[in-house]
């Protein structure tokens, strides 16, 4: 029998209200405090220290409950509908949450599940099916992990997450009746209000910089601190660094590559000859780095934890910023804002979530991711007129 | 010190010529000492080195010295003299669109000291003046190209009345080149850049022809292919060089710069007989192969990160960390590649997916 075949088979067996619980309980043994999954993870993923990994999935699952499942089936299935019974999903990135969050909304729905991994994180998405299998045969058999793109022709429906061109290379490979729901590689901002104390945005804004080295695309690539009075984004500055010198040791970065390394010396050092650039670093080493920017600067999107730290004058220059990452921006970050100046920076940036700082990495599990809704995508509705 | 003495003193060791003694505590000093003047007078330079938190009187030896990676060039203007004194910019080559790197003089004397004496040593040790047949544009066309620029110089200097240039801006002339090629009646020297020598290739498979260009001919290569032709390996493009114009081997030398840099490296062909993967590194310049993560000095003989100090840069800064793999043995500088671009290992938007905008 193939993938599809029994994919199909499976998603046979699927009963919604028997999934959700499924899930809870799977869920349960992640969030475990002594959970073998977690442990698993820890030990084997390779790109993350096991703090990282250990705070970045207990925190983002820990509202992942049944209950609140159910209330996103309950929202997101509330018209009658034709559920894909077969969805492909290919994954991107290295963020097991990510992973995680790819794999069980499809199932919330009913569909059964192809997962094609990341190539950078291949184990998540099979830590994740195999956490399935041992809960629930029945749902365990709902989710494949593969690696056959014929699924993209195949599959009732594709989640595809990546960058841009891949993302255009597998739409292009899906039928055009089917459903396609993409996710293109984007990044986030941070932004530090008038209205908010720099020594609790810096410990906030540390944590979100810290959490997945900056790799994610919820990860700030950029900071922006209201200056004023003047010197208060430099004061932010050295607090953030502080925070960042502490977390270096209670969340280190993990492992890099050879060209990761030489690529960070570079954006160190191209950072230093600039006028008016300002740089924080560890006594010894690259854990982390941060750069106060010259006002009106723009400079190319932080990584590993080497973050430009950018002055802005007022909300509009915080608008400005969003509109030159625009249609790039996931999440925003802030503190010390007023909410209707948040959504306005947002929607310039073609974001679709603003977030209190330190929170930047855990959306709800009913998110809608790159402002699409969580389950109604993978949908065909069916409009029953009346006669 | 002053600028002038520094100058001075380098233009010296520079009219010894490549065979001049490697001296080792010369180098020393005077990289030292250009490098407290660099500091005090390259403002960039300056915060790179305040930034990391190294200043002259901490640094006792050559190899300590701050090297400035070849990206901070497109970033700043490293230059240790004011704007007004400029005389010259080189710039890497690139899109119109993307920041490039620069290199800025206040004088040509040193840079050309030092292309001359390297250049006449390894292309020309043979002959006082030779036929050169360019395949690159000349330094009218391309000003700012310092590879243009050292042609230019060479030809000057060490070529004769019927040297030109085959590259024009709109393009390069196939039907000329070839056809000076079939008519040559002496020896040249027959240089440009290595993907110029593949379309030169592809034209004559094109058109069938096997050149046998005359005895005593000499081919310099120099760059890389990437976007501007077919790709292909340095002993690749040897090979079909040889098939196609009759230069032996022991007659085809490549050669290594940067636009960054003052000094060239040359495979030491011409003046051995025997061809080789090794450059020679000049005595005025020192070359450090080192681990790309720890930044220390790798054995030698190991692969690793080139970085140059070049005491021909005596207006920008000596020490340039290169993205180029390579190792040193006893028969000089072997080139390896280029250290691969990182990859976001993640879902976070690239730099350059950003900064390249919709």
């Amino acid at each position: 029998m193939s993938a599809l075949e029994g994919l199909r088979e499976a998603h046979h067996k699927l009963e919604p209200a028997a999934v959700i619980d499924a899930l809870d309980r799977v869920l349960a043994t992640w969030r475990a405090p002594t959970s073998v999954w977690r442990t698993k993870l820890q030990h084997e993923h390779g790109i993350y220290s096991s703090q990282v990994l250990e705070l970045g999935t207990a925190e983002a699952l820990r509202d992942w409950t049944g209950e609140a499942l159910r209330r996103m089936r309950a929202r997101e299935l509330r018209e009658p509908c034709r559920v894909p019974p077969v969805t492909a999903v290919w994954l991107a990135g290295s963020i097991p949450s990510a992973a995680f969050h790819a794999i069980l909304l499809p199932l919330v729905a009913g569909s059964a599940v192809y997962v094609k991994p990341s190539s950078q994180d291949p184990l998540s998405a099979r830590l994740f099916a195999e956490s399935l299998r041992a809960q629930d045969p029945t749902l365990g058999a709902a989710v494949v992990v593969g690696n056959d793109p014929t699924l993209l022709e195949s599959a009732d429906a594709v989640v595809a997450h990546g960058a841009d061109e891949t993302i255009a290379a597998i739409r292009a490979r899906v039928p055009p009746q089917r459903v396609f729901v993409g996710h293109g590689h984007k990044l986030s901002l941070a932004a530090v209000g008038p209205a908010v104390e720099i020594d609790t945005a810096a410990q906030a804004v540390a944590i979100d910089i810290a959490l997945y080295d900056g790799r994610g695309c919820l990860s700030p690539a950029y900071v922006g601190v209201v200056d004023r009075p003047a010197g208060r984004a430099a004061a932010f500055g050295r607090a953030l660094a502080d925070e960042l010198e502490q977390l270096a040791s209670k969340l280190p970065r993990g492992p890099l590559l050879t060209s990761e390394e030489a690529a960070l010396h570079e954006m160190r050092a191209r950072a230093a000859v600039r006028e008016g650039v300002r740089l924080e670093l560890p006594e010894h080493g690259s854990e982390w780095t941060v750069i106060l920017e010259p006002a009106g600067s723009r400079p190319a999107p932080g990584w590993l934890r080497c973050l430009p730290l950018v002055p802005l004058f007022d909300a509009c220059e915080l608008e400005d910023w969003c509109r030159r990452l625009a249609p790039h921006l996931s999440s925003l970050g802030h503190m010390g804002w007023g909410r209707q100046e948040l959504l306005s920076a947002v929607q310039l940036g073609g974001g679709s979530r603003a977030c209190t700082l330190g929170r930047m990495h855990f959306p709800p599990i009913d998110w809608n991711h790159d402002g699409i809704s969580p389950i109604r995508s993978l949908l065909r509705l069916i409009d029953a007129e009346s006669p | 010190m002053s600028r002038r003495d520094l100058d001075r003193k380098v233009l010296a060791w520079l009219g010894e010529g490549v065979d001049a003694p490697r001296d080792d505590t010369r180098f020393e000093t005077l990289a030292l000492e250009l490098f407290a003047y660099q500091y005090a007078h390259n403002p960039a330079y300056q915060r790179l080195c305040r930034a990391f938190r190294v200043r002259p009187e901490d640094v006792a030896r050559w190899q300590d010295i701050p090297a400035v990676p070849t990206g901070a060039f497109k970033e700043a203007r490293l230059a240790a003299f004011p704007e007004a004194q400029e005389v010259r910019i080189f710039r890497t080559s690139g899109s119109t669109t993307a920041a490039r790197g620069q290199l800025h003089l206040d004088t040509l004397e040193l840079y050309q000291a030092s292309l001359l004496a390297t250049f006449a040593a390894y292309i020309c040790p043979d002959r006082k003046r030779i036929r050169f047949v360019v395949l690159a544009p000349s330094a009218a066309n391309a000003p700012d190209s310092s590879l243009s620029y050292m042609f230019e110089v060479a030809c000057r200097e060490l070529g004769s009345a019927r040297s030109a240039f085959y590259v024009e801006p709109q393009g390069w002339e196939p039907e000329r080149l070839i056809a000076d090629l079939r008519e040559l009646d002496e020896p040249i020297a027959l240089v440009g850049t290595a993907f110029a020598f593949v379309h030169l290739l592809d034209a004559l498979e094109a058109r069938g022809l096997r050149l046998g260009l005359p005895d005593g001919t000499r081919v310099m290569e120099t760059g890389g292919f990437k976007g501007r032709s077919r790709e292909v390996t340095r002993g690749e493009l040897h090979g079909a060089i040889t098939a196609a114009l009759g230069v032996s081997a022991s007659r085809i030398v490549n050669q290594y710069g940067l636009c960054e840099l003052g000094s060239q490296f040359y495979e030491p062909t011409l003046r051995t007989g025997v061809p080789t993967r090794s450059k020679r590194v000049p005595p005025w310049v020192r070359t450090r192969v080192v681990d790309p993560v720890s930044m220390k000095d790798v054995a030698t003989g190991e692969r690793g990160l080139l970085v140059h100090y070049d005491l021909v840069n005596t207006g920008s800064v000596l020490a340039v960390q290169t993205s180029d793999l390579g190792r040193v043995t006893q028969a000089g500088l072997e080139i390896l590649g280029r250290l691969e671009a990182a990859e976001t290992r993640g879902c976070s938007i690239a730099a350059d997916a950003l900064l390249a905008g919709p």
